[in-house]
């Protein structure tokens, strides 16, 4: 082993104890043979697109975005014609923590029992990097996701991942990212409960952070949650990481408002079905909302007023959109056919693809690393042969940390072992 | 776009008293019929959905709305989706406006045998299941297999194997086989003096004779390659034919003996991992059962699918060129349309723009396979009855009154 790789693991392992490290976990110096990938028309993530490209990519890191000739001895990709993009970002997934829905001992996603306050559970400690589903993701375009656990009130801290099946000891790119958590009746079957709760363990968070010495000689008042809870709640309550909140309802959605600004919390919201209805509120307050745009269905009295123009109306509005299949999975590659939905009803490309790179990356405080194509962020980058939101389309390379996947998963070995056992092709 | 295995580059389409009289590249309108230009838009039949729970799981998703599953035993071929359709569901609008004009309303899969479906019209208006039927289709029986009975048996008596489930089902057949010898046998001798009373009535049992008849067609919720396999044997034991597979999420594994069969499959594009006998998918799954000769369907089971089968056909296409498998834009579009209608027996009557055809129509504002297109006017038998000028203009009782159910707020 040399000595710079033995030296970041200690700084690696030193750096874990914190609540907000700023490091990667795997080794991210741009150091051996440059890529150059050339030619193609690139939309950068943040909205700005070059023409007739250079994307070079060395070690992990992206180094060069830009025109002119590639750098030499670089391997030159010819992607004249083609579509790069950022790899897309699935967010608020429990993707690494689920291989079979509804077995149990494949499921990861929540810290089970009756407590709705889990802030401690960390999905890093989860993360499956053997789960069949992160190729059949990535083979897709989705590079990285914001793995969130899922129940209860407050339900745990998100696992930045990336894509990579295998990678046992780097899959989490960074843990604790953010606390996921949610508004709504999630407890005692009321709303207003289930707020009066969430202040009460941030107002006890705030409370045991300056007193972590008194709580531990026991000379402290009773707290509204576990130590490992009210330690995992340090970040959000210092701002080195977001508070990310699910809510519906408008009234939900205006009570996460005011609760970032009382606390002073970042907050991103996530869901927000009825975000529509108080676009300005969210302008305002400068809050980044994460929708899944498909779900047009009054599927309760909290989603009534759903439309497929949210993301449009809340865009129009001012709001920082992002885009995302919610809540699952199996299918967050979808997240390109939910761009294309959104763009149908009125939102604007750039913002579209945005919306699946730059603002999910920022939503999770990652914009430093992920999300966008620039010198100095992460290699994860896709090739399109055409119109990533596309159906048709299909990626034609995927870019994990710079290094090209194989584009293959478990559905498409089965499938190709049919294929040859029927003899249909 | 037919879905015959014609596509017009430039069309027209002659819809006359409810019916399609003429599809052809060219045709001169005759006097008295209102010309519509829709250059530049495509054109197809309307989109039919082979499994969908609008109205007997409606929207909000309250637990009064929960009429889907009669789960008072795993055998109950006595009950009607008919009668738990709500037609006030506001999802049927939703369906409307993606362009069905045609889906079957099934009975859950918690019991092994779930009961009569229903195929209907998300017509604008209804007020009862009668006003929303669809008139002249047969009645279908739902069954299911694999893990969903098992689980809600399992402590409840049972079943709690899939041997238990298959025992259920030649349990019931048998019956079913007794009980329509018996009413035959008392038919063919209802003159003789001694003929006595007809035996009595049952009405689950009459289901099951029915289908035992072929008057009512099987519409099987299977997951698992071998359990197809298995409900065919079964069938063919008792002398009954399965219409559709439904999920089928294997179907791909048994493509050549479905289409040995004559059984479609109705598929969804990638649905998939949400239990065991999911796991094993591949978003080809309807072009290799169409590149085996097989009849495929790509069908929704969720009232957010259903709004967009035209893009899960989409997918579903693209799947297979990735592997391979050349599916034209026709095949594709079957997949949600004629083979649809064929599996719930109405192929004669539509699923293709045909002359004598019903006019069942969408325009498209543009490929309707791309994720960007929409749909902008919806014909049933004739009668518009979506347009995107006016996307608002029938709503179910649900949404009036309430602040911001349908429109803007203030």
């Amino acid at each position: 082993m040399r000595l710079a790789s033995l030296f970041l693991m200690v700084f690696v392992w030193l750096s874990a104890g914190s609540s907000a490290a700023a490091e990667l976990s795997f080794d991210d110096r741009s150091e051996g043979p440059r890529v150059a990938i050339v030619g193609a028309t690139v939309h950068d993530g943040t909205g700005a697109v070059l023409e007739d490209a250079v994307v070079e990519l060395q070690g992990a890191r992206i180094v060069r975005v830009g025109t002119g000739a590639p750098s030499a001895g670089a391997k030159i990709i010819d992607a004249k014609g083609k579509i790069v993009t950022p790899g897309l970002i699935a967010a608020s997934t429990t993707l690494g923590l689920v291989e079979i829905g509804m077995e149990g001992s494949t499921r990861d996603t929540s810290r089970n029992g009756e407590d709705p306050i889990r802030a401690g559970y960390d999905a890093s400690m989860a993360v499956n990097a053997n789960s069949t589903l992160l190729a059949v993701q990535a083979i897709d375009g989705v590079t990285t996701a914001a793995t969130t656990p899922q129940g209860g009130l407050l339900s745990g801290q998100v696992a930045w991942i990336d894509l990579l099946p295998g990678h046992h000891r780097d899959i989490v790119a960074r843990p604790r990212v953010a606390v996921a958590g949610g508004l709504g009746q999630r407890v005692a079957g009321s709303r207003a409960a289930a707020f009066a709760q969430l202040v009460e363990v941030l107002d006890d968070a705030r409370f045991y952070r300056s007193r972590k010495s008194a709580f531990d000689r026991r000379a402290s008042r009773d707290l509204a949650a576990h130590r490992l809870d009210l330690d995992a709640l340090g970040p959000v309550l210092g701002r080195t990481i977001p508070l990310v909140l699910e809510a519906h309802r408008a009234s939900d959605i205006l009570a996460a408002i005011e609760l970032a600004k009382a606390q002073s919390l970042r907050v991103t919201i996530v869901g927000a079905t009825q975000g529509w209805q108080v676009a300005d509120a969210l302008a305002e307050a400068k809050i980044p909302v994460i929708v899944h745009p498909s779900t047009n269905l009054p599927g309760s009295f909290d989603r009534v007023g759903a439309r497929l123009d949210n993301a449009a109306k809340l865009h129009a509005a001012g709001v920082t959109v992002g885009i995302a299949v919610l809540g699952e999975a199996h299918n967050v590659r979808n997240v390109t056919q939910e761009a294309g939905i959104a763009i149908a009803n009125g939102l604007p490309r750039e913002v579209a693809l945005r919306g699946v790179t730059h603002t999910i990356a920022s939503a999770y405080g990652m914009e430093a690393d992920y999300g966008s194509l620039a010198p100095g962020k992460v290699a994860n980058v896709v090739i399109w042969p055409a119109d990533p939101f596309e159906l048709s389309t299909v990626p034609e390379a995927v870019y994990i940390r710079g290094t090209s996947i194989a584009l293959r998963s478990r559905q498409t070995e089965l499938r190709d072992r049919y294929i040859e056992r029927l003899g249909v092709r | 776009m037919t879905a015959t295995g014609v596509i017009y580059e430039r069309g027209d389409v002659l819809m006359r008293d409810g019916k399609i009289e003429a599809v052809a590249a060219k045709l001169d309108a005759p006097a008295g019929v209102s010309v519509l230009d829709v250059s530049g838009k495509t054109v197809t039949p309307g989109i039919i959905d082979t499994h969908s729970h609008i109205g007997v799981y409606a929207s909000p998703g309250w637990t009064a709305h929960s009429d889907g599953n009669e789960m008072s035993g795993p055998t109950k071929p006595e009950v009607r989706a008919a009668d738990g359709y709500w037609p006030q569901d506001p999802q049927i609008d939703l369906a409307r406006a993606a362009g069905v004009t045609t889906m079957q309303i099934l009975p859950g899969s918690a019991n092994l045998i779930g009961g009569r479906s229903v195929v209907v019209r998300p017509v604008p208006g209804a007020r009862s299941i009668d006003d929303a039927k669809f008139v002249g289709a047969p009645s279908g029986l739902k069954m299911a297999c694999g893990e969903n009975p098992k689980r809600v048996y399992g402590e409840k008596g049972g079943p709690v194997t899939r041997m238990g489930n298959m025992a259920g089902f030649r349990t019931a057949f048998q019956k079913a086989t007794e009980y329509r010898r018996k009413h035959e046998h008392h038919r063919a001798h209802a003159d003789d003096e001694d003929a006595g009373p007809p035996p009595e009535r049952d009405l689950g049992m009459e289901t099951l004779a029915g289908v035992l008849a072929g008057d009512i067609l099987v519409h099987n919720h299977c997951y698992r390659a071998d359990e197809m396999l298995g409900m065919l044997a079964l069938a063919d034991e008792f002398g009954f034919e399965i219409r559709s597979f439904h999920h089928a999420v294997e179907a791909y594994k048994i493509a050549d003996r479905l289409a040995e069969a004559g059984v479609s499959a109705s598929v969804w594009a990638d649905w998939w991992g949400f239990k065991a006998e999911a796991f094993d998918t591949t978003r080809a799954n309807a072009a290799i059962l169409s590149a085996a000769g097989a009849r495929a369907i790509i069908h929704s089971d969720s009232a957010q699918g259903i709004q967009r089968l035209n893009q899960e056909a989409a997918k579903a296409k693209a799947a297979g060129e990735r592997a391979g498998l050349n599916i034209s834009e026709d095949e594709a579009l079957r997949w949600v349309t004629a083979n649809a209608a064929w599996a719930l027996g109405i192929h004669e009557t539509t699923g293709t723009l045909e002359p004598g055809k019903m006019a069942d129509v969408v325009v498209w504002s543009g490929d309707p396979l791309s994720v960007y297109t929409r749909t902008e006017k919806v014909y049933m038998e004739g009668a518009l009855v979506f347009d995107r000028d006016d996307p608002d203009a029938h709503h179910t009782d649900f949404e009036v009154g309430i602040p911001s159910a349908a429109g803007d707020v203030q």
